[in-house]
């Protein structure tokens, strides 16, 4: 072995990278399921009403066909298959750890009611996933207010206009409006139509990210 | 440029190449800087998928659409197939070549060649291995560039198996075309 | 500070294109001083006299690899925003053999042809030509080969989850086998060397 001092670049460099490398043998790189949580400002963001998202807002936003958003559907997959909300993505809680989402982009979460959609945003806040948001109400808002939107009868005119927009709505989700006296709003009296009844809609094709292979 | 004029007229030689290992480090943190910035590595093949998708697209539309390895490559953009970063990366590699081959004095227009072939030979040579590496790149999901450097860095089990492969084939292929270059 | 920056929003769309651009260029810089724009000394790695393509290819490799888990482990890097190839084995080692053949009979990869084309070889142009010609070919037949080209997918598998070791055990040993590589090329070279020396 030649003295060090006529080592050339290339063997200091060789050098440089096995040291490098052995001491990568005490590393750790790998994501973990152990999480540091700040519980405070987590309930801030509960209290200010700012971790979820209105069933008419994601209305809109599948209408326009827009990209910058993710919509996970945290039901089993049997039920997704029956119907799902265009554009949602069916994922368990234990694969959300693991599923390929950005930091940088909005993400909607549903169940049927909003528990699982609720603990599934927990899990992802805690992930670092701060633009995460519930969609509130879930699927039964979801039925209720953008597939089968009622019109009560001695409703004003604000009402009615209200009622018109979200016709062409429901019209586009393949939903059916409920008028007249079927419509009473209690919605635990009058049987909604069953989501079965609902048929696939084409949805406008969103311009996806980027593919980041090859 | 003068390296150019003065290499045409048989003036200036060319500078020596890198030190390898110097330029594999600085390839090395280009990499890195490209996982650190956008999170994902280099490419080549994907740019040329594009240029395909894109010209089958302009020819006949539906066709395209109606096939899932095309559509692919369409719709990848931002609003427009050519809004991709592998696109703009190529555009900068011819830069970033030509860059360096004007500095270094190796700018020259000829038909790289060993001296047991012609040049008819070569280019055909030349164009058959094109196409055969077309058909491997998209095989594979990528090149030398996007699958062996970039998944070799972050030890993906398809990339290491993919560079084991193309350094077999590339072995294996030597004696058969060794009058092409020696 | 998190990064990949942009996965974390601290840049949009258009500054994405803009470093696609700028990491290009940088790109084709270091692969043109390494002379890769050249397709006789590409194809010399073949034929053991010109180790280049070996000795540049995996410092890259292992300069990247440890940039990558060493940012990871001190927690500036999010290692899981950071695409990783998904695994399609067959295909890939298909793929790659087709290349390698590709590669030593036309002389350049997709990456390097476009430096050399650059640079003036005519040769790249015809080769950059082929490569359409065979997306192409390779598009119209996908209908029919899709089945294979997507058979034997094992998602997104790294060496240590799949040797079930951990990370840290597989950077070692990627960076221990190739300074031994390198060292191994260059004694190859310069044996090559003295007996092309020794016939004249």
């Amino acid at each position: 072995m030649k003295a060090y001092s006529r080592w050339t670049i290339s063997h200091k460099l060789a050098l440089l990278a096995l040291v490098l490398g052995v001491f990568a043998l005490l590393g750790t790189a790998e994501k973990s399921g152990t999480v540091q949580l700040d519980t405070q400002e987590l309930a801030r963001i509960v209290e200010g009403e700012v971790d979820h998202v209105d069933v008419e807002e994601l209305a809109d936003w599948i209408v326009q066909g827009r990209s910058d958003y993710r919509l996970l559907d945290v039901r089993a997959s049997e039920e997704y298959a029956r119907y799902h909300i265009p554009t949602a993505e069916n994922v368990r809680l234990v694969e959300l750890r693991d599923y390929p989402l950005y930091r940088n982009e909005k993400i909607v979460i549903y169940s049927d009611g909003g528990i699982h959609a609720a603990q599934a945003w927990f899990l992802l806040q805690a992930h670092g996933y701060v633009s995460s948001y519930i969609l509130l109400g879930g699927l039964e808002l979801w039925k209720d207010e953008v597939l089968f939107p009622a019109l009560a009868e001695g409703a004003d005119a604000s009402a009615r206009a209200a009622f018109e927009k979200r016709r062409s709505v429901s019209a586009f989700f393949g939903g059916q409006p409920r008028t007249g006296a079927a419509a009473e709003v209690e919605r635990y009296t009058v049987p909604v139509p069953k989501l079965e009844s609902v048929p696939n809609v084409a949805v406008p094709k969103r311009s996806r990210k980027q593919k980041e292979g090859c | 440029m003068t390296s150019v004029e003065e290499y045409a007229a048989g003036g200036r030689q060319p500078a020596p190449f890198m030190n390898p290992y110097l330029a594999g480090i600085g390839l090395g943190l280009v990499l890195l800087t490209a996982f650190v910035a956008v999170g994902r590595g280099l490419g080549a093949s994907g740019a040329f998928s594009t240029l395909v998708a894109s010209c089958v697209n302009a020819l006949a539309p539906a066709h395209a659409e109606g096939n899932t390895f095309y559509e692919g490559y369409l719709h990848n953009g931002f609003g427009h197939p050519f809004k991709s970063f592998l696109v703009f990366e190529v555009a900068g590699v011819l830069i970033g070549g030509f860059l360096s081959g004007a500095l270094a004095g190796r700018l020259k227009k000829v038909v790289e060649r060993g001296p047991r072939i012609g040049v008819g030979g070569r280019l055909g040579l030349a164009f058959l291995g094109g196409a055969l590496m077309g058909v491997g790149a998209k095989l594979a999901r990528g090149c030398t560039s996007g699958q062996a450097l970039s998944g070799g860095a972050v030890l993906a089990l398809g990339s290491w198996a993919f560079m084991i492969m193309v350094f077999v084939g590339g072995y294996a292929m030597a004696y058969f075309v060794r009058r092409q270059w020696r | 500070m998190n990064a990949p920056f942009y996965k974390y929003g601290y840049f949009g769309d258009e500054l994405y294109l803009i470093a696609a651009f700028a990491i290009g260029i940088a790109f084709g810089f270091f692969l043109e001083r390494a002379g890769f724009g050249s397709a006789k000394k590409l194809t010399a790695q073949f034929y053991f006299t010109d180790m280049a393509v070996f000795k540049v290819m995996f410092s890259a490799i292992v300069t990247a690899m440890l940039g990558v888990f060493y940012l990871s482990w001190f927690g500036v890097v999010d290692l899981d925003l950071v695409f990783v190839n998904p695994t399609y084995l067959v295909p890939q080692m298909t793929g790659g053999l087709l290349l390698g053949m590709g590669f030593i009979i036309g002389g350049y990869c997709p990456g390097t042809s476009l430096v050399a084309l650059s640079t003036g070889k005519v040769d790249a142009l015809v080769f950059l030509a082929g490569i359409v010609a065979g997306i192409f070919v390779f598009g119209e037949a996908y209908p029919a080969i899709e089945g294979f080209a997507s058979s034997t997918a094992l998602g997104t598998v790294t060496l240590h989850e799949a040797l079930g070791v951990s990370m840290g055990l597989v950077v070692f040993a990627v960076v221990l086998m190739a300074v031994l590589g390198f060292w191994g090329a260059s004694v190859v070279e310069r044996r090559l060397a003295e007996k092309a020396g020794g016939a004249v």
